[in-house]
């Protein structure tokens, strides 16, 4: 029986209760980094091969060590909390029950690459989780966790919080610098890099919330523990946020070799009476949609990357036999025209016209070459998209249409 | 602080006072707490914003303007944010759509007549354990069953009234 680590105390403690947080293992990793020098820190997390839980698996350690070299100061620390991935939750219930966890990260994080504050974006609906991090924040602070000297060290660090305003796209790291900035979130050219120039043109360590999560407990326990949960190449737990049409929608914590069956029919338990699965849509809007044929894909980065998808932000979305794909696909299309940010042309063109030709074919008045102007459209917009939205935007309603056997080339 | 006996209009001073040090990288902040208390940003507030934070005034309306949660137009008291992706669809959110839309007797992007309520249809709010789901403003409300509706638009008015008083 697997004990879940990054939700372990997840609806146990009070969540904004700092007593409660330090008598269950809270700060302790605080404590141990703080007698490391900050280069074994960042040695300890490109061992355990962390890789980014966000949605582009990048891994976190020579991140850190990028920032760590960097002679330019300030650097700045960004948890990016901005979760608006279709399907994905799992931050927010991070954030919700367990905000002291991140704000120990963060802290660990400035101590080992050099920067002295860090700042949270939140997603703007997500309300809830902006007002428990703040209050975890405040009782830091006073706790002498964050400001000068922290725990009578020569280390000083500060967090600030940011709430979103409702634009996907500034989950895109540049996006979100700009946002912070105080302009229109519009995604930056790369290179350069966060690491060598993100916010404010500073060297920026930027990780999603859950990655953070992950830091305490591989201080406490070594990467050699963090390795060995999960499968090769996939370390460490992961949360998977299963929704749609399961009997027992959540978020679930599981070494990386669970599989896409034991999620469903174990975790969720199965669909509700009378429906049968159709399909699965793994990653979100931008993910990858696969058929029942699949049950059995180990639910890691190669284990999907083997069937033609991917593991995205974790979001797992249910879909039964009684729903109709059109209505699924229309969404997702609408979502992109609606989402692109208009700063590079074949994002701002491309997802308004995979809208258009996406609403013809379910709506059975589709035009001549539609399905090879669309397909050109994927093309374009993987090739020449300015970042990761418009490079997506293709994914799902390409794998879709391959499930509903529309393409079949 | 700003205190509760201040005009708003002395309130947004103070606000945008607050922020002025942190020039254009408190415009979101600033914009977003000043709405919190005016419910939308009228040109006049976007001119001291500008002046106080020394931003030119075509880029508060460039940030407004992209961002979905700043209004430059008056909305309702209450804003109903209605999710209507993948998940919330799968549960049932049309059926939620359409008890809203007969209840109020508004089409998505309305408000009604009383400027009480403004119906919105978003994509994923990231309650697909809830689904399906609506922010009421701020408030989380999930799953939703279409008979509940009235009921939960009722205490949102009831809510705000109580407020007024």
């Amino acid at each position: 029986m697997y004990e879940p680590i990054l939700l372990r105390r997840v609806g146990r403690i009070h969540p904004t209760r700092l007593s409660d947080y330090e008598t269950n293992d809270g700060y302790r990793a605080l404590r141990r980094a703080l007698t490391w020098r900050p280069e074994h820190i960042v040695q300890l997390i490109k061992e355990s091969a962390l890789v980014g839980r966000g949605g582009a698996a990048f891994p976190t350690g020579i991140k850190w060590e990028s920032v760590a070299k960097q002679p330019v100061t300030p650097k700045y620390i960004v948890c990016n909390a901005d979760e608006s991935e279709p399907g994905t939750f799992k931050d927010r219930v991070l954030m919700e029950n367990d905000p002291f966890a991140i704000v120990e990260a963060i802290t660990i994080a400035g101590y080992a690459v050099g920067a002295e504050k860090g700042y949270i974006y939140v997603r703007g609906e997500y309300s809830k989780a902006y007002d428990t991090l703040a209050t975890a924040v405040a009782a830091a602070r006073e706790a002498g966790y964050l400001g000068s000297h922290i725990l009578g060290s020569d280390f000083s660090f500060d967090i600030e919080l940011r709430r979103g305003a409702g634009a996907y796209v500034c989950g895109e790291e540049t996006a979100l610098f700009e946002s912070i900035e105080g302009k229109r979130g519009w995604p930056r050219q790369k290179p350069p890099f966060p690491t060598e120039a993100g916010l404010f043109g500073k060297p920026t360590v930027i990780n999603n919330v859950e990655t953070f999560a992950n830091i305490p407990w591989i201080l406490l326990n070594g990467a050699n523990w963090f390795r060995s949960l999960g499968p090769d190449g996939s370390a460490g737990p992961k949360l998977y946020c299963v929704s749609g049409a399961v009997n027992r929608p959540g978020v679930y914590e599981a070494p990386m070799n669970i599989t896409l069956r034991e999620l469903i029919e174990e975790k969720s338990q199965g669909l509700p009476d009378g429906r049968s699965l159709q399909a699965v849509l793994i990653g979100g809007a931008a993910g990858t949609f696969v058929g029942p044929e699949h049950l059995d894909v180990e639910m890691s980065f190669q284990g999907l990357s083997a069937i033609g998808a991917s593991l995205g932000s974790g979001a797992v979305m249910v879909i039964d036999d009684g729903t109709n794909m059109w209505d699924i696909l229309r969404r997702i299309a609408r979502f992109f025209a609606h989402e692109s940010c208009g700063k590079c042309f074949p994002c701002r063109y491309g997802t308004q016209r995979q809208r258009e030709i996406v609403e013809r074919m379910a709506n059975g008045t589709v035009r001549e070459n539609d399905l090879e102007r669309l397909v050109d459209l994927w093309a374009t917009m993987r090739d020449a998209s300015l970042c990761g939205l418009g490079q997506t935007a293709g994914n799902a309603i390409e794998s879709g249409l391959r499930l509903m056997g529309v393409l079949t080339t | 602080m700003t205190a509760k006996h201040d005009s708003p209009d002395e309130r947004v001073a103070q606000i945008i006072g607050r922020w002025a040090s942190y020039g254009r990288s408190g415009l979101l902040p600033c914009l977003q707490e000043i709405q919190s208390l005016t419910g939308w940003l009228s040109p006049e507030i976007c001119q001291q914003v500008a002046e106080g934070l020394r931003v030119p005034l075509a880029d508060v309306y460039g940030v407004i303007t992209f961002y979905g949660l700043l209004y430059d137009k008056p909305v309702g008291r209450v804003v109903i944010r209605l999710c209507d992706d993948i998940a919330c669809f799968i549960n049932g959110s049309g059926d939620i759509l359409r008890a809203t839309q007969e209840y109020l007797g508004i089409q998505p992007g309305e408000t009604t007549p009383d400027g009480m309520f403004t119906l919105e249809v978003h994509p994923c709010l990231g309650h697909c354990d809830i689904a399906p789901f609506m922010l009421i403003n701020d408030q989380p409300v999930g799953p939703v069953r279409p008979e509940d509706v009235p009921e939960i638009l009722e205490q949102a008015r009831r809510a705000v009234e109580v407020k007024d008083t």
